[in-house]
């Protein structure tokens, strides 16, 4: 993951057969062994997918990339289907794969790695979402890896400083932070923690390179979806009737809380804590 | 002169665009200025209809583009003889038929003549909404208050805010104070935390917006509309005015007061 300013990504113009200026959904650029392809942002995907088989078959075996490709899609981030799509592509008109896809939001460049084959979490357990208050245990591991106290990997963190809207997706491999919503019918995918100064709506997954210790904290969570590490959590699959009053709901949702997984459940607790007390000595640790 | 070219956008189908644009069409042009509504909905065009000139038609929106005929030829003035003008949409074409630089550049022109040029926006985000948004310099979004059109909403607002079109403003349309009261709508409040963008205005559910409609005379002409009055606010609030938003009250009943008094009050849906 890189996070610079972007460079305005511009695809290159051809003159179609009717005379008029037409740009090409798809065009390639590489620099020795590196490879990228540029997708319009404008194209729809279905097109961008169709000139991508075309210029891949085209040039069958004449293509070549140790490292894998990357994707580059402009201001346009793929959703997941989207990225999917894209893959079986490269799967079935050629030898390359895909190493990352590279896009923009503002003004940052976003790149989300590819998982290597056969790494990519797979949700093998859909767990129950539980409301509870956390036991100090839980809260003082939390507590103390969110504010940087273990050994994990210290990534740049990405922040988005803006209202993370429905259809808009990242993937990042740190902790991720947004002062903002984020609003039903996105999704936030971070190697590591995420942070959402505001209300979460959308479908989060901390922890996406398969660290189920990751932990979801914002001002109010009402997913009814959360992805932690491997792991899947829905609303509604405890079985047990949710019918629970509605003043009471509203006060036990709309507060600061954080999510992790416990014993067979993702859980979301209250969560008044103060980070000062965990980030004792972490200061001054580079 | 330089106009302003403003977009009317929604995402989902159905909400009110074609009808908002038509009302703040007529209402700038009743303070005074000179404004375009361009129809970019072609194939399925119905702002001809809403302003009652579908039988003045003769050229569309695709044939100046194309070049056969001159703009002027393809304006059609507003009923009420205002400095409005329609340039409708072809029906017989599609949404690929045009790109979005030739409706720049057409607005472009019209800028140097007019002093609002108004595009109404097909629904959906493919060419049409491209089309539409690539000319504009402000956007204004329509919504009602229900979960799947502001969720439509937050994504067209997702979509300007990464092309130019930044700080769109938000019209809360058919808001039904009623329902409302009784937990079963989403309230204005809902709606604005949600996708948390000014708001330019709320227009009342008003049966009389339909009737207006459908006799080709767009109900800011109304004077006893509750929506036509909310339409002017709106048009004088785009012309820099300010107009504060008022709240959409219910009618004040006796059973409205028993209920407010004992505290009943649902909530339809469980998140927006």
């Amino acid at each position: 993951m890189v996070v610079s300013e972007s460079p305005s990504i511009t695809a290159s113009e051809s003159n179609g057969a009717d005379g008029t200026a037409k740009r090409r959904a798809v065009n390639i650029t590489g620099r020795g062994s590196d490879i990228s392809f540029i997708i319009d942002e404008d194209a729809p995907i279905d097109e961008a997918a169709w000139e991508l088989a075309k210029q891949l078959s085209e040039r069958r075996g004449a293509l070549f990339s140790e490292g894998g490709v990357s994707v580059n899609t402009g201001r346009r981030s793929l959703t997941e289907g989207e990225k999917a799509v894209i893959r079986r592509v490269f799967e079935e008109n050629s030898g390359l794969t895909i190493s990352r896809f590279v896009s923009t939001i503002g003004d940052y460049v976003i790149e989300s790695e590819e998982y290597p084959e056969g790494a990519s979490p797979r949700y093998p357990w859909r767990y129950a979402i539980r409301r509870s208050s956390a036991r100090a245990g839980d809260l003082d591991r939390l507590l103390t890896r969110l504010a940087g106290g273990s050994q994990r990997n210290r990534a740049q963190a990405l922040l988005i400083r803006s209202t993370f809207r429905s259809g808009e997706s990242i993937h990042h491999y740190g902790d991720v932070v947004v002062l903002g919503d984020v609003n039903p019918g996105s999704e936030i995918k971070a190697d590591g923690d995420i942070v959402v100064m505001g209300a979460l709506k959308g479908l989060p997954h901390a922890g996406a390179s398969g660290d189920n210790k990751a932990a979801i904290v914002a001002l109010e969570i009402t997913s009814p979806r959360i992805r932690i590490g491997d792991c899947e959590a829905a609303i509604g699959t405890t079985g047990k009737k949710q019918r629970v009053r509605k003043r009471g709901r509203d006060a036990e949702t709309r507060q600061p809380s954080i999510a992790y997984i416990r014993r067979g459940a993702v859980y979301i607790s209250p969560f008044a804590g103060r980070f000062a007390r965990y980030t004792k000595g972490v200061l001054y640790d580079g | 002169m330089t106009g302003k070219t403003i977009v009317i956008t929604s995402g989902k189908g159905g909400v009110g665009k074609t009808t908002t644009t038509a009302n703040i069409g007529v209402g700038l042009a009743m303070r005074g200025h000179r404004v375009v509504v361009i129809d970019t909905d072609i194939g399925l065009r119905n702002l001809d209809v809403i302003m009652g000139l579908e039988n003045r038609i003769v050229y569309d929106l695709v044939n100046v583009i194309e070049g056969k005929c001159r703009i002027r030829q393809a304006m059609i003035q507003d009923k009420q003889g205002l400095e409005l003008y329609l340039i409708p949409a072809a029906q017989t074409r599609d949404k690929d038929s045009i790109e979005p630089a030739q409706l720049r550049e057409l607005c472009a022109g019209l800028e140097q003549e007019y002093d609002y040029i108004l595009i109404d926006c097909p629904a959906g985000i493919e060419r049409g909404f491209k089309n539409a948004t690539a000319a504009a310099q402000e956007a204004i979004i329509v919504t009602t208050p229900e979960v799947a059109s502001v969720r439509d909403a937050d994504r067209v607002v997702g979509l300007l805010e990464a092309s130019d079109l930044h700080r769109p403003r938000l019209i809360i349309n058919r808001i039904s104070a009623d329902m409302v009261r009784r937990g079963d709508m989403m309230s204005q409040r809902d709606v604005e935390s949600l996708l948390a963008i000014e708001v330019l205005g709320l227009v009342p559910a008003d049966e009389r917006t339909i009737s207006a409609a459908n006799r080709g005379v767009p109900v800011v002409h109304d004077t006893r509309s509750t929506a036509g009055a909310a339409f002017l606010r709106i048009a004088a609030r785009i012309d820099g005015e300010e107009v504060p938003i008022q709240e959409i009250s219910p009618r004040p009943g006796v059973f409205n007061k028993l209920r407010d008094m004992m505290g009943m009050k649902g909530r339809a849906y469980s998140h927006a």
